[in-house]
């Protein structure tokens, strides 16, 4: 136990804890929408295609995050504006991007001269080396983040559930689908840091569906997810430094673990309650 | 004649390059009940949506002469994702515009208003489950309640008759008749037997608009309108054919 309070004087750890808790905040209200419409696959593909902008970004000297949230951003929003549009098909669109996000990445991180030092970590995350610039960037992002649910979590809902309808009420539709799409890319972007563009994903995705074994209300969902991505976050966080293991594996390990025994002990409560009855 | 709600003129209309409907001609008045049938593929949801704006206009326009017409929707329940977790307070709420679109919140007397209405509507214990929990016959009573929360001046329903069983569809009809005395009710339907005793007047829609002002159609008819639906008689509906008028 002892050992615990001494990792949490250094500042690199106590950073760490930080980003944890700020990344499964965001991932709770953004990863909720992505479940919720069941967009996992598209933003698989920004995630992916993410990686061109980072080796893009080495290639031209430029901070390899700023490259990738450009190129999240253009990928969500063209992902949005083909689905809408409704010609080409989309999961075809999607893995387009997808592959050729990484092989971008590649040829650019292949032409950049000398050794890429932190590549690794934007493939793997490494939670333990977030500095306190990328703190403050969570932080705002989160905060942002936050108000713009808080204010508009009903049209939000509301488009992503039936855009027809939405229409016809008059919200504007478009405004909110691509804000969406946007909050999605620099939100996985940020989170790319932490986790790494492999594993980034299911930051997003395994607290919500660990919520919804409770509850299948949009605006519920959120804080049941914080919750558990929290805790799995943070748990995987100390495993990591204990065990010597990478940060973001642990952490979705820790969060996969998690759901299967919430899962176990509702399962092991549905089966009393009927026999119960 | 007092003027029309909406009033389509010469309208074409369709997907990006794809004309679905072609010159379509229909006014649409207060307390009207329109029974929409056509074959699959033949357009009825097509001028559903171009009636509510959802869909450019190729050709000709629509009217709304006495000005902006509160509409209500029940669209195709087979389009609608129902594993959304959205619930059925939250879907019938989603009916009602916020007055604030900055805070877009319900005020107290909004919610009172849902909760109203999904009490009419026998919902009551399901206010707080999610539509997925719901049965075919819940679901539609709820997206009926959507539909009606914004007390709409034209009510279009999308196959309502689908997925749900006949005690429900007796209970819908007699709903739809309480509230044709209110408002105009467009109704679209591929089952052409069972909606002909309720509708007043029928529109086949192949590509075409044919409108029948009268509920009474002929399998004769429905080949001069180039409408191949089966009239297919459930059991003991009042059923009279006439003889085939002039177009």
């Amino acid at each position: 136990m002892s050992e615990i309070f001494t990792i949490m004087e250094y500042a690199f750890f106590r950073n760490a804890m930080a980003a944890a808790v700020l990344t499964s905040l965001l991932a709770a209200m953004v990863g909720t929408y992505i479940v919720s419409r069941k967009i996992v696959f598209i933003s698989g593909g920004i995630t992916h295609a993410s990686f061109g902008g980072i080796g893009m970004a080495y290639f031209l000297g430029l901070n390899p995050l700023l490259g990738a949230a450009v190129f999240a951003v253009l990928t969500a929003t063209g992902i949005e504006w083909v689905s809408q549009r409704g010609k080409v098909r989309e999961d075809s669109a999607i893995a387009i991007l997808w592959s050729l996000g990484m092989a971008l990445g590649i040829i650019f991180v292949f032409m950049t001269p000398g050794y890429t030092p932190n590549l690794m970590s934007f493939l793997f995350g490494s939670i333990l080396s977030v500095g306190r610039a990328e703190l403050y960037m969570l932080l705002a992002f989160c905060l942002l983040a936050g108000v713009f649910f808080w204010l508009y979590l009903r049209p939000v809902v509301h488009t992503a559930f039936d855009p027809e309808f939405s229409k016809i009420m008059g919200l504007p539709v478009g405004f909110f689908r691509y804000t969406m799409s946007i909050i999605i890319a620099l939100a996985i972007v940020i989170s790319i840091r932490s986790v790494g563009i492999i594993l980034v994903l299911s930051l997003f995705t395994i607290p919500q569906i660990t919520a919804m074994l409770f509850t299948r209300n949009f605006a519920k969902i959120i804080p049941l997810a914080a919750l558990f991505g929290v805790v799995g976050s943070l748990a995987g966080l100390f495993s990591s430094y204990f065990f010597d293991i990478p940060s973001g594996a642990a952490i979705i390990f820790f969060l996969t673990l998690q759901y299967l025994l919430v899962k176990l002990l509702v399962m092991v409560r549905d089966h009393l309650n009927r026999d119960k009855n | 004649m007092n003027k029309p709600l909406v009033k389509l003129n010469d309208v074409s209309t369709g997907y990006f390059s794809d004309t679905v409907l072609r010159n379509v001609n229909l006014e649409i008045h207060a307390k009207d009940f329109i029974g929409i049938i056509g074959p699959n593929g033949g357009g009825k949801t097509t001028l559903v949506k171009a009636i509510l704006g959802l869909l450019p206009l190729f050709k000709g326009k629509i009217t709304f002469p006495q000005g902006k017409v509160r509409m209500g929707y029940l669209p195709q329940i087979s389009a609608i994702d129902k594993s959304f977790p959205i619930t059925v307070k939250e879907l019938v709420g989603s009916g009602l515009k916020a007055k604030n679109p900055w805070f877009p919140q319900l005020t107290r007397e909004q919610k009172k208003q849902v909760s109203n209405l999904i009490a009419e509507a026998g919902l009551s214990s399901q206010s707080h489950k999610p539509i997925g929990e719901l049965s075919g016959g819940q679901i539609q009573k709820a997206f009926l309640s959507r539909a009606l929360i914004n007390e709409p001046q034209l009510l279009i329903l999308d196959e309502p008759n689908t997925f749900v069983d006949k005690g429900f569809e007796k209970e819908l009809y007699q709903w739809l008749k309480v509230l044709n005395e209110k408002m105009a009710i467009l109704l679209v339907s591929h089952d052409i037997g069972t909606i002909t005793p309720l509708v007043k007047t029928i529109a086949c829609v192949n590509v075409y608009l044919h409108y029948h002002p009268s509920n009474q159609l002929t399998e004769d008819l429905l080949k001069v309108y180039n409408c191949p639906v089966d009239i297919i008689a459930h059991g003991p509906v009042p059923h009279r054919v006439l003889k085939e008028h002039g177009l």
